[in-house]
């Protein structure tokens, strides 16, 4: 309320004639606090347990200092894909409301041509940053952006005062190579003008710091807060890393996904970040048991993880240099941070889907731009790594499957929240139900700022999110009380939570073709489907999703990016530890004592 | 089981480029050529190789005589071809390497010693040599494939040794001849400088060859005895990929000393530099083949050694898990 109350005595003063300056020094002196800064850091595809603090083995000492001073939350809830997440992160809205009902990319017939499913950010909807400027915010943005690349849809016109921007939703972190035949140039945006080539040195996780860090610098000292939006590429597919970076982990990821699960479960459990009875979710049954792999195949294979564990080092130190030069201006303690990944880790192989087949345009494009394979080439321009789906459950763990899907791999992630919005003790755990959609009620309440019935003359749609602050307050356990629920859609992908329940329906053979039934609180890693087994809850929550459909115009994709999966991956089966037994059997060794060379035969 | 392996396959990339098992050579520096460039890049401990060696060579001097040894106003030709054995085998955790190297071919040469003319072809086996380097600065032994994948020379410095057996065809009544009738050999220091990342289509490396010889009298060159010096050896190549399979280097050689004397009456001890340069292409995970050309530079004087030649080698090399590997691959 005083940040409100601050806003309106600022406009008040302005509209009486008095100077901009006349009007800093007056609301100075007259509001005891400054309204806290925001930097909001988004991680592309880091999953639910790469943060040190969230289980991990990679070093994020930086990421981890936010979660030792603020509070880690454990139920957070994103979309299972980029730009549907940042698409609800910016408004507030579902995606289907949004425009991001289907991404650009997969958008399917039925969808086409449909408000809601255009791919890109809707130009009707008013977004978070716009309204904290137009609260008297400084807004930046650094990074990818994903959400429409035409000038009235990329950052500079939906609400960010400075930008340098990654318009497309992958590419090279070293240069403008893009992924496909026809879409051969990533653009960038810089300050609303489309760069034609990069800065020198540019590398991208350094370099949208250090154009931050100048975006924070300019107008530092004119009294008013900054919203920083932070969304780094890291850690998404193609991996590339400078070299100091990419040889922390030699060897370390040898041991194999199955064995790091284990070392990152036993840390959250340690940490209380899951519960204690958290039972592993199953090994996808088409990533093979580590242990029977040749070293030769593990060795490549830990190669991959090792420079995902790079690339998120790196990234970690980056913001480590953002929190280092806040502190130096004398900002740190009074900003807010907000760190999550955008959806589960990438186990999919964009490479191989994009790149992969022979004879087509984007193989021979992959050939010029993106066949630096050697593994020492890796990191490197033009080289083209993702980890696979092995190492994405690693990342995901205690969790099944990962980005794209509807398992809690592919929507649950880590939330870390610190700075002056927190009154919970530092290092708090906290278990609610949190969802992204939450994120811009909570800080227009933190920046007192409101949010219209119209934009533009258009009418707005109702915020569905839940604000955090009687959370962050000590007020409140969780933003959700038991009825409330949250639900999502893509690819033809659908979720539903509602307290500790959730139904799931996901396209054959990772999912059944069919709605599942889970209970979270007991069984984190969706191991029992229990729709059979309890049909009334199972129905019971079919009519909120069908709710859900109805208020958000859910259309359902008739194409899809998975639609041929079930051709392409090995009939489904059961994993279980120790099957079968012939790839483990050792070499029987008999008593030393009763051993004995053959004996002769007679006449022979 | 079959779809973990594609799987796998599939997942683990393509690293088969890495899996090189020629990376080794057979010493014939028996020539004013010297060991040539990517000598003692290191392989799979237990990898085996042939090397089969072309040249054309001339001068003023028995180009398989390694003491260099010039005799003013000769003309030598050679067409010579060798063959060899050679085995990279781990010892404590150093990776070294035993070879074996028959020369072989036919020398024809005009020359004149103390006033008697000579005009003379010999033909048949040379002297074996037998080699033995050891690493001592750089990475340990590659014994598995992981360590391929990862391998990296940075600074590499190796030991080695050298023996020449003198069993080849000599006859004492000339003196050109592909056996030299003398035990000969030399030690030397192979070192390999890695010059920034090691990526196949992008390395670049920095080599060095120090070594000294030394020789035995030869006791019926042409009824006279022979003695020379040590012989000092010093190679230099600055090597780079052109692209993953084919690379060159700019080569440059120098020998000093190794003055002979054939009864008393002295020679001229060597001071000679040569430039050259090499090209070399990987054919597959088997065989390699390099062509190199090399001449000597400051010969104007009738004392100087005054040399050069064309050399190609082919190598193939095996080894025995990579051949498995093959087999079963043939086999889905």
């Amino acid at each position: 309320m005083k940040y409100l109350l601050s806003f309106f005595l600022t406009g008040a003063m302005l509209f009486r004639g008095e100077t901009k300056a006349q009007v800093r020094e007056e609301a100075k002196a007259q509001t005891p606090e400054k309204r806290p800064n925001i930097v909001l850091i988004l991680a592309d595809d880091m999953g639910f347990s790469d943060m040190g603090m969230f289980g991990s083995e990679i070093r994020t000492p930086n990421l981890d200092s936010l979660a030792q001073s603020g509070v880690r939350f454990t139920n957070f809830y994103t979309c299972a894909s980029s730009s549907p997440t940042r698409s609800m992160l910016l408004t507030g809205q579902d995606t289907h409301i949004n425009g991001l009902g289907a991404m650009d990319e997969w958008t399917a017939p039925a969808q086409m041509g449909k408000e809601g499913y255009e791919g890109n950010l809707r130009t009707s909807l008013v977004t978070l940053p716009q309204l904290l400027k137009d609260a008297g915010y400084h807004t930046y943005m650094v990074g990818k952006w994903h959400l429409g690349k035409a000038p009235d849809k990329i950052p500079a016109a939906r609400g960010f005062e400075r930008d340098f921007t990654l318009l497309d939703g992958m590419g090279s972190y070293w240069d403008m190579t893009n992924m496909t035949a026809l879409n051969h140039t990533s653009v960038f945006t810089e300050d609303g003008k489309y760069l034609t080539k990069l800065p020198k040195n540019y590398y991208a996780t350094k370099t949208y710091t250090d154009k931050l860090i100048s975006f924070i610098d300019k107008n530092h000292g004119d009294g008013k807060p900054f919203f920083a939006y932070v969304c780094h590429q890291a850690p998404h597919d193609p991996y590339h890393l400078p070299k100091d970076w990419r040889n922390r982990h030699v060897g370390e990821y040898d041991k194999g996904w199955d064995i790091v699960r284990q070392e990152r479960l036993k840390k959250q459990k340690e940490f209380g970040i899951i519960p204690e009875n958290t039972q592993l979710a199953e090994r996808m049954w088409f990533v093979p048991d580590y242990s029977i792999l040749a070293p030769a195949t593990r060795a490549v294979l830990g190669r991959k993880m090792e420079l995902y564990a790079g690339l998120i080092e790196n990234m970690d130190y980056h913001i480590g240099r953002l929190i280092d030069h806040l502190k130096e201006i004398g900002e740190y303690e009074n900003t807010i941070f907000i760190v999550f990944g955008d959806n589960g880790a990438e186990g999919n192989d964009l490479g191989a889907m994009i790149g992969g087949t022979p004879g087509t345009l984007n193989y021979l494009y992959f050939a010029t731009k993106w066949s630096n394979t050697d593994l020492n080439a890796w990191g490197e321009p033009h080289s083209y790594v993702g980890y696979g789906p092995g190492w994405a459950q690693v990342s995901m763990t205690p969790f099944s499957q990962y980005k794209g899907w509807m398992a809690e791999g592919g929507i649950h992630n880590a939330l870390v929240v610190s700075g002056p919005i927190n009154k919970l003790p530092k290092g708090s755990i906290n278990h609610g139900t949190m969802f992204v959609t939450d994120i811009m009620p909570t800080l227009l309440e933190v920046a007192g700022a409101n949010y219209p019935e119209t934009f533009n003359g258009k009418a707005q749609p109702k915020l569905t999110g839940k604000s955090w602050l009687p959370v962050l307050n000590g007020q409140a356990a969780s933003p959700r009380t038991d009825e409330d629920y949250i639900a999502m859609e893509v690819f033809g992908n659908r979720a539903l939570r509602q307290g500790d329940w959730k139904i799931r329906w996901e396209i054959k053979p990772i999912g059944k073709s069919d709605w599942e039934l889970f209970n979270l609180a007991q069984d984190p890693g969706e191991r029992n489907d229990l729709a059979a087994q309890y049909p009334d809850k199972l129905k019971e929550m079919l009519i909120l999703w069908d709710k859900y459909v109805q208020e958000n115009n859910v259309i359902l994709p008739d194409r899809t990016l998975f639609e041929t999966l079930e051709d392409q991956l090995p009939a489904r089966v059961p994993v279980q530890d120790g099957y079968p037994p012939l790839n483990y059997i050792r070499q029987f060794i008999p008593p030393a004592d009763m051993m004995a060379k053959p004996k002769k035969i007679k006449n022979n | 089981m079959n779809n973990f392996i594609k799987f796998i396959s599939m997942r683990a990339g393509n690293f088969s480029l890495a899996l090189f098992i020629v990376m080794l050579c057979a010493s014939i520096s028996t020539m004013a050529q010297g060991d040539g460039a990517r000598f003692y890049w290191k392989g799979f401990m237990g990898t085996n190789a042939v090397p089969v060696i072309v040249n054309s060579m001339g001068g003023n001097a028995n180009p398989m005589d390694p003491s260099n040894t010039v005799i003013p106003g000769s003309e030598f030709s050679a067409a010579m071809s060798m063959a060899g054995y050679a085995r990279m085998l781990p010892i404590g955790k150093r990776s070294a390497l035993i070879s074996v190297l028959v020369p072989m071919g036919r020398i024809s040469g005009v020359a004149s010693l103390d006033g008697i003319d000579f005009s003379a072809t010999s033909r048949g086996f040379g002297d074996p040599m037998v080699q033995f380097s050891i690493n001592v600065i750089g990475p340990k032994a590659i014994m598995n494939i992981p360590d391929i994948l990862r391998y990296k020379p940075g600074f590499s410095l190796d030991i080695l040794g050298s023996l020449a057996v003198p069993i080849g065809q000599y006859d004492n009544t000339i003196p050109i001849n592909i056996g030299q009738n003398r035990w000969y050999g030399r030690i030397g220091i192979p070192i390999v400088w890695q010059i920034g990342q090691w990526i196949p289509g992008k390395r670049t490396t920095f080599e060095f060859l120090p070594a000294v010889w030394f020789f035995t009298d030869n006791k019926d060159f042409v009824g006279k005895t022979m003695s020379t010096k040590p012989k000092y050896q010093l190679e230099a190549h600055l090597t780079r990929d052109f692209m993953e399979r084919m690379w060159g280097s700019f080569d440059v050689i120098s020998y000093l000393g190794g003055k002979s004397t054939v009864d008393g009456v002295e020679g001229d001890a060597l001071s000679n530099l040569g430039l050259g340069g090499t090209l070399g292409y990987q054919i597959n995970e088997n065989m390699q083949l390099t062509l190199s050309y090399n001449t000597t530079v400051n010969d104007n004087d009738a004392e100087d050694l005054k040399m050069d030649g064309f050399r190609i080698t082919f190598l193939y090399g095996w080894h025995k898990l990579i051949e498995g590997m093959h087999r079963l691959k043939g086999n889905e």
